[in-house]
Parts: C-alpha cells; structure tokens; sequence
C-alpha cells in the first residue's frame, strides 16, 4: 500500500508538471482495504478493481509498468494508447480492464466465475472493488442478484468513501447501512474499517475465504474518506470537515504505520528505507514508460474485430 | 419440412454437440424452450449448459463477455430485441470494445428475436440492427432465409467477435425449408435473391419477402427487378450493391427498421459516395413510418414497407 | 339467425398456424359465450379455442389433426339477433357513446368518429404518366433527348470522351422522352456499322471552342458596304494589305473608341479588355487558326501590312508561336474569299464579338447626283454578338461605325 501511495503521488506530480493526459484517479485513504483484496486472491482468481485499487493491483500481482505506461500512453502498454489510465487490464491474468459505466465490471466476473464452473476450476474467486455510488446503478442490482442466483464465488468490496464524485450518501442511498442490502439479495454481509489494515486484513481474508469453500457471493461494505480529490482535476472542496475529524477521516497509511510501530514489528528507521525503495522503484517505473515510443496513429491498425476479414474499414474513403 | 424458428434450434444444437465450449443464457430458454420455442427439448438434451437467468438483461450481458473472456462461446438469448437496450451498456460499452482495448476476443452470439408481427407493439417489434451496427467491434447478422438461419447462427457461434443475431420472429413459422443446408455464403458476403435489369432492390431480412413480391407483381408489367439480401448488415456488402447498381442504374433500399440513420441510409450513402456514376436515377430508400411500431394490424401492416408499398415505390423509382 | 364465425386465434407473436387437436362440442350442441369449443396445438402449447357467443355450433370445417393459419375460419356457431348485438357481432357501425369522452388526452373523438378504424390501404398511384415533381425531386419532365442526362450515363459519355452535342441526333426511350443508357449503346453500335475515320486534332479542338461558344444566345446583324473606296486604296499600297486586315483596322479604332462593346459578362460584372488586340481567321488544312495583332486600335494599317502577312503565312504553315494566338477580344473573318456573300459566324468562346466580310459583288447604285444608277462595289459586312452582352442596337451602331471608318480607307 506504500509502493501505491507513492506511485500515485509520482502520477498526481506529474500530472500537475503537464507529462499526463487525460485523468489522474488516486486511490488515497484506500490503500488498505484495496491492498487486502488483492492480498486475499490468489493465482486463478479474478479481480476487477476500480478507479482506486493501485494497492489492490499491485497486491494482485499488476506490474508497476503496466500502470506507468497506461498512465504515460506508452505504445508498449497493455492498452497500447487505445485507453489510458485506470481502464487498464490483463484479463488473461484474471485482471479486468474497467469501462467507466458503475457496476458493469460485477456481471463479467460473474461470467468468468460461470466459466469456471463449466470447465470444472474449483476453488477460485473473484473479487470485483465498488463504491458507494455504484450501489445505486442497475449494473450492481442485476449482477449481484446473479451471483447470489447462481451461487457464484463473488466478493464485491464496497468502499463507502462518504462521496460519490460530489454526491454525498443522504442523496446516494437511504438505507441505514449499505451492507443491509446483503440480506436483501440473500448474500452474506460484512462490514469493516476501511482505515484500519489489519482489519480490511481479516475482514476480507473472510470473506474471500467463504466464497471461496462455496458459500455464494459475499457483500462486504468498508467505510473510510476520500482523502484526494475525485480525480487530480478536483479540489475536492465539498468535503465537509466534519468527517476528517472522525476516526473513518484517518489516513489508512498512518493508522498501518503506527500499528506497526506499536506492535514493533518495524521501527520508524526502517519506514523511511521502506519509503525510499518505493520511490526508487516508482522512479524506474516512470523512467521507463518515459522513455518508451507514444502510439503511432500510421503504425495503429484502427481494426475493432479479431477478424479482420469482416472488418469495414472507412467506406467511401479512397 | 423445417421452420426458420427450428432451423435456430437445430443450429443451437449443432453447436452445442459439437463445442463444448458453447452454452446458452437466456430468460425462460431451460425447461419452458423460450418465448418461442427456440430452445425447445435442449435443456433436456444438454443438462447444465441452457441456463434460465433472472430478468437481467445487463448482467446477462456482463457474464457473458466474462465468460467469452474465460474461453466460453456463450449464445444469449435476449427474449425480444426489444429488451436488449436494458443490456446495451454491456454490448456496446464492453463487448465490442473488448478486443480493440485489451487484445482479447469476445466470442458472444445475442440472439434478438427482431422484427413486428400483428399485434406485437411498440416493444415486441422493434429492429435494433442500426443501432448495434453503429458500435465498432460488433458483427450484425439479419438471416431471412431458414437456410441462412442455420448456417449463419452457426458462423456466428463460430466467430471470435460478438455478433449480434437479428432473427425476424415473423419468418418463425411463416417460413419454411425442405431441408438444412451443408454449405453457405460466409459471413459479410449479400445474396442476389433475384436477377433483373431494371432496378435494384437491397434489402435484408423479412422485407425480402416483401420485396421478392413486389418484384414478382412488377414483372408482370413487364419490369424485372434485381433483389440482394444483404445477409450481413455489418459487415455490408458494398461490392454486390454496386455491383448490381452497375447493371441496373437504379437503387431502392428498403428496411423495415425505422428511416433516421440506418441501414438503408448506410447503403445509399455508400452508393452515392462510391456509386453516383452508375446512377439513372436519385438513390431511393423504403423504411418503416417513423413513429413507434403500432399495435393494431392495420396500423402495423402500414406503418412498415409492404410489397404493395415497395412495388409503388419502384414505380416511382423506374419513372425517374 | 346470424352465424357467427369461430376463427383460429393468434396463440403467440410469431405462431403462423396451429393444429386442431380435439372437439370440446359437437356440431349441434349448444354452447355458452366464451366457452372452450375445441383444443389447438401450436409448437408454444395447447390451448382452447373460444365461442365468440352463446348459442349452437351449427358446422365444424376443421379438421382433427390439420393445420389452419391464424384468423381461418374454423366454424360457426348461431346466435340470436339479440346476442349478436349485445356482443358487437352484427357487423353495424358503433353509435356516439359515452366512452368515446373517455379516449385519452390526444386522441380527439372527432378524429376518431371520421377515420375509420378498420383502414382500407391506401390508394395505390396510377402507373404511366409523369408528374412534374416527384418527392421532392426533379423530373425531367421536358428532357427529350439528350438535355438530360443521368450521372451514369455522363460517367460513361466520359469515358468515350463524347459531349451531349454529339448525341444530339437521339431521340431518347426513356421517362418523358429522356436518353437512357440503352438508347446510348445501341447509337454507338449502331455507329460501329458506318465507315468511321479519325478527327485531325484540330477538328477536335475547333469542335470544342465552338460547343462552348454555342452556350451562349449568339446574334447576328449584317449591312452591306460600298466597298470601291477600300478597294482602290488597297490597289495603290505597297505591299498590298489583306482585305480582312481593313475589317480589322476598322473594328480597332471603332473598340478603342468604346472598349466594352467587346467586354465579356461574367456574373453581373462586365469584363472589359486590357487592350485592344483583334484576331483573325486564318484557314488551315482542317481547321481554323486565329493570329492576333496587339494593340491594333494604335497601330496604322501600313504597318501591319508586313506583321499580318508573316502571321497568315506561319498560321497556314501551323508554325505560330504561342505569343501570336490568344488574348484577342474579338476577330475578323472574311468569309468573302469563300466567295460567300453572307453568314453567321459565331465569336470564339472567349470573345464577344466577331466581324464578318462577305464577297464584293458590282451592282446597280443610284446615284442622287446624276439622277441615275452607277455601278457599285458592295460587300456585306456582319457582326456576330453574345446578346447578353449587347442588344441589336449596340451592335448596329458599332458596325455603322466600322463602316464610316472603312468609307475613308486613307484614314485607317
């Protein structure tokens, strides 16, 4: 969750210095709930994060590359300049590229999860990050009433960051708590920290283990604050102070750091070196995908079909 | 004899039979064999692989690219084409940009029961094709033969990319075959359904029996009118058309969709652009009224292109 | 009593047709409204079919085990008059009700009382005949021949390097009376059976100008001229000047008096010359050459005597030099060497005007002075127009103007 925190910050630097196009999402006070997702997969597993999983990706095994040359638009990223940023993915290994639309990525693990049902894989999981906004859509409704329907190992982490873009919870929802609508689709509910790794650890750890040995989908609802902006280009101000006085306004970094301090398993000396080899490597990282060649529209084979025979082209152009 | 409807069952079942990877989703399809039968008997035959899902479009749609990303040929189907704007989200957005952002083919088949029958109405009727074939990354099929309705849902099974099955409901047991076929035309090639000198009429779907008619009442004054059945909306044939429009110098596009932006839009535009000099007359195009499909027959059987309405239109068309 | 039809019913969206499967009632048997009469199999289920009303279903047509399209009559039961009505089935038109004020907002109850429901289709067009406009689009209702011509078959006049004017000769086949692309091949087969010979590039060339000229509403005005005067100046110069050369010397002072007799109207703005250089038609093999002399409104007529010669000597010899052809806003033909009298030659197509000599001829003058004819010289002389640029008067002043200035040779 360091190496994440410091390689968003690296983006977030360099979007203000002008290298970046298009947007930059950081996923700042989510790093724990994240990283414990993806800590929780395993090799097999599926995960299909959302616009603030850089610890979760990187704990699921995403190169640091992968998201430096899609935040850069290097040609020899994974998405090749056709996308950019957080819409990113391997689904071979598992790792779903998002499309911006809120609760759409929940049905294709569902799917994926069918299939290995079909081709007799046992034991595999998969894990799909939301947030508090999405629990509104049709998207969230439909696939998680499929999963419970068919009994699917999903576990769809809600971080409930207290806002939507803007929106706050009064004008997203108007149960007490989201991880009642659990009861509602017949699915087991779990409620956690989200400032608080060790929890997020155990919590998840849980709940991956449940969906895991074919107990059906798994709700579980994280509570934090969005410590940045929605994205780089959003000051954020609507944030009402009142909640970076309560314990879920806490940076989930600090709380880690202090619990690691207190319990001795690291001194503050050993922090710093931490911080630093993060740097040192996100310095690499970024280098790299600098130096690597944009997209080039001439070389692009503009083809949208793995056919290319029944690909159209540009009609009437000569 | 066979039925376009059961030329799709036994296209299902073929690929079923023959591909372990292939598996059907859709509401009602299981035990019951669908709204219209079209998954008759084949839960009985292939347990676990014809799945009923709830009434989720959208999701229907998600776990199928998921699925088709795991090595699945998924085959959904949408219980009218109607409906399938509640999963649009999901065709549009994510299976047909699939392939072009990440490199990884979605073999999706979605069946849309397409198309008005008396009394059907606004949202049982429609023909979506021009608004799927809109989106890059999606194969638009609109088999109007039982022929072409066998062998082309078993291309589209076959196929890496997502198609998008426009199967007409009202050729469903109005048309029938002697037998199934052993070959065909392969995907994105049109069929000269007719030959003629006079005009052309390109068409797909359940207007080329209305247009086949026209052409057959015009012949006996003495008109001979070259028919195309366009087979695949996308990708469309523009050879053939010019082709055709070369010999005749006079085109009527004719579709039962609705006019603004669609298919016959699309072929005039391309016979204009790529065709103006083989032209005798102003490209000419025939499409449903545009207003919701209307429930009562009367209205119904005037609001979409009939043979009488095509015939009247390719008098006009060969006075020009 | 009315026998009311028991029909096959729609059973599905798509269902075309359904199998009879059995007879809740035999034929004879009373039944009530609504009441399942027999039972119908469609590949959906099994269902029963309806009475539409009470009373005896008097025949049964279907048959056990057939199949019968959706809205075949499959029976019929009799009712009473007083069911009939009572169910709408007597086939009288519906009377004002008080349900119509109940039709939802947007459907206006006068609208609905004056079309019928049950719409008939609508009328189908007379065939033959052609109406002016189409859809919006243009007919060429008055496109006999060649004036109208598709893009197909522009495209394939093109390709054969043809222009309307060469189709003139066909009367077309096709909607009122235009050329269609039959009538086109069959010209050029039937062209095939006729000796064919090759057109020297001139002709070509010639043929082109003159197409294009022809675009234009060209006029002509012409008045004959005593030309004795002209006649013996010219026999007493050395060398002797062309004939056609006095023409043009005339037609010079006459445009540097008022150059935008030769302007040429392009939109709604006239184009005057830049300077006054005039042409003239030299004949050479199968064409027509026109070498210009510049500035000729300032030059005297013997000293262009040597200049006009050389340029008629290389035009015949087609050695002109590109400097020496173009750029002339009007020309002088003299048709006269023909021994032709009178024509109507037409401008170049850059041109707005073209002046014509015919032959002299000796004819009977009368003479005021001594009261009687005296044999006179006389040539008529012509003047070609554009007449969007000039009208007749224009054009008659500037030729009476020329033929003042050809009257006074020694002036020229």
């Amino acid at each position: 969750m360091l190496l994440a925190r410091v390689a968003e910050e690296k983006i977030a630097s360099l979007f203000r210095g002008g290298r970046i196009t298009g947007g930059v999402f950081l996923g700042k006070g989510q790093e724990a709930i994240s990283v414990a997702t993806g800590i929780a997969l395993k090799e097999g597993d599926i995960f299909a994060p959302l616009i603030r999983d850089q610890a979760g990706r990187l704990a699921f095994g995403e190169s640091l590359l992968d998201f430096t040359l899609t935040y850069l638009g290097a040609r020899s990223g994974p998405m090749r300049g056709r996308d950019g940023n957080v819409h990113r993915g391997r689904p071979r290994d598992g790792l779903l590229p998002m499309i911006s639309h809120l609760g759409a990525m929940v049905s294709v693990v569902n799917g994926m999860l069918l299939a290995h049902r079909f081709q007799g894989k046992t034991g595999t999981v998969g894990a799909a990050s939301l947030g508090d906004g999405a629990t509104s859509t049709g998207a969230f409704h439909e696939s998680l009433n499929q999963a419970a329907v068919e009994k699917l190992p999903l576990v769809l982490v809600v971080t409930n960051n207290q806002y939507a873009y803007s929106t706050p919870n009064d004008r997203q929802f108007a149960c007490a708590d989201l991880v009642d609508k659990a009861i509602g689709y017949g699915v087991n509910g779990h409620s956690v920290d989200g400032t608080d790794l060790a929890a997020c650890l155990q919590v998840i750890g849980d709940a991956v283990r449940t969906a895991r040995e074919g107990n059906g989908p798994q709700l579980v609802v994280a509570s934090n604050l969005r410590l940045a902006g929605h994205g780089e280009h959003d000051d954020s101000h609507y944030i009402s102070s009142h909640f970076k006085k309560l314990p879920l306004g806490r940076d989930c970094i600090e709380v880690a750091q202090s619990h690691l301090l207190r319990n001795g398993w690291a001194d503050a000396p050993s922090l710093e070196v931490w911080a630093r080899e993060c740097a040192v490597q996100v310095d690499e990282a970024v280098a790299f995908a600098l130096r690597e060649p944009a997209p080039d529209p001439a070389l692009e084979e503009w083809c949208a079909l793995s056919h290319r025979h029944l690909a159209e082209g540009n009609p009437g152009k000569p | 004899m066979i039925t376009y409807l059961e030329a799709i069952r036994e296209a299902q079942r073929k690929a079923l039979e023959n591909d372990p990877r292939v598996y059907l989703y859709g509401q009602d399809i299981g035990l019951f064999g669908g709204a219209f039968k079209a998954t008759k008997s084949l839960a009985q035959s292939f347990p676990g692989r014809v799945i009923d899902s709830p009434i989720c479009e959208d999701a229907m749609m998600g776990s199928a690219i998921g699925a088709a990303l795991q090595g699945m040929r998924p085959v959904i189907e949408m219980q009218f084409a109607d409906f399938s704007t509640v999963g649009f989200n999901q065709i549009v957005n994510q299976a047909a940009t699939m392939f072009w952002r990440t490199g990884e083919s979605c073999p999706i088949t979605v069946r849309l029961p397409s198309g008005g029958t008396p009394g059907s109405g606004p949202f049982h009727s429609q023909n979506l094709e021009a608004l799927y074939a809109h989106y890059p990354g999606l194969i638009i099929l609109t088999p109007a033969t039982v022929e072409d309705a066998y062998s082309m849902l078993l291309e589209a099974i076959a196929l890496d990319d997502p198609v998008i099955f426009c199967e007409h409901k009202y050729l469903y047991y109005h048309l029938k075959a002697e037998s199934l076929p052993e070959t065909a035309l392969p995907v994105g090639k049109a069929r000269i359904a007719r030959t003629g000198r006079d005009a052309t009429v390109v068409t797909y779907s359940a207007m080329l029996h209305e247009a086949l008619a026209a052409a057959e009442e015009l012949a006996t004054q003495g008109w001979e009118i070259e028919i195309i059945d366009l087979r695949s909306i996308k990708p469309l044939d523009t050879d053939t058309v010019l082709a055709s429009v070369a010999r005749t110098g006079r085109i009527l596009a004719v579709g039962e969709a609705w006019p603004w932006g669609g298919v016959t839009a699309e072929v005039l535009a391309r016979v204009a652009t790529d065709g103006f000099n083989l032209l005798d007359a102003p490209p000419m195009r025939l499409n449903s009224k545009d207003t919701p499909v209307p429930f009562h027959p009367n209205l119904w059987g005037t609001h979409r292109p009939t043979a009488s309405t095509i015939a009247n239109a390719l008098r006009d068309l060969l006075r020009l | 009593m009315p026998r009311i039809p028991i029909v096959m019913p729609q059973l599905g969206e798509s269902i075309a047709e359904a199998t009879i499967v059995a007879y809740n009632i035999v034929a004879g048997d009373e039944v009530e409204c609504d009441q399942d009469v027999l039972e119908v199999e469609t590949q959906k289920a099994v269902m029963g079919v309806t009475s539409p009303c009470s009373g005896r279903v008097v025949e049964w047509i279907a048959q056990i085990q057939s199949s019968y399209a959706v809205g075949e009559t499959l029976g019929f039961v009799e009712c009473s008059e007083e069911e009939a009505r009572r169910l709408g089935l007597d086939g009288v038109p519906p009377e004002p009700s008080p349900m119509r004020e109940s039709l939802p907002h947007g459907f206006s109850p006068a609208d609905a009382a004056a079309a019928p429901f049950l719409q008939s289709p609508p009328p189908q067009k007379p065939g033959g005949g052609v109406a002016p406009t189409l859809r919006g689009l243009p007919v060429p209702a008055h496109a006999s021949g060649a004036s109208f011509l598709s893009p197909r078959l522009k495209a394939r006049m093109a390709e054969l390097g043809l222009h309307a004017a060469d189709l003139a000769g066909i009367a077309g086949s096709g909607a009122a009376g235009r050329l269609t692309i039959e009538d086109f091949e069959k010209f050029l087969s039937q062209l095939d059976q006729q000796q064919l010979s090759q057109a020297s590039s001139m002709r070509v060339a010639v043929a082109d100008a003159m197409r294009r000229s022809w675009t234009r509403p060209i006029a002509t005005v012409g008045m004959p001229l005593v030309i004795d005067p002209l006649l013996a100046h010219r026999k007493n110069s050395t060398p002797k000047p062309g004939p056609a050369l006095y023409g043009l010397r005339a037609l010079a002072i006459a445009l540097g008096e008022n150059s935008a007799l030769a302007g040429r109207l392009i939109g709604d703005k006239i184009v005057h010359p830049r300077s006054i250089d005039v042409g003239f038609a030299v004949e050479a093999e199968d064409g027509v050459l026109v070498p210009v002399l510049r500035n000729a409104d300032r030059t005297p007529l013997n000293a262009l005597v040597l200049r006009y010669n050389e340029l008629v000597d290389l035009a015949r010899r087609r050695r002109l030099p590109a400097d020496a052809t173009g750029g002339s806003i009007a020309t002088v033909t003299n048709f006269g060497s023909f021994g032709l009298e009178w024509a109507t030659p037409i401008p170049l197509p850059e041109q707005t005007l073209v002046l014509g000599m015919g032959a002299g001829r000796v004819v009977p003058r009368w003479d005021a002075a001594s009261a009687s004819f005296l044999p006179a010289t006389e040539a008529h002389f012509t003047l070609s127009f554009d007449h969007r640029v000039l009208d007749g008067g224009g054009a008659g002043r500037l030729l009476v103007r020329i033929a003042e200035l050809l009257a006074t040779p020694e002036g020229l």
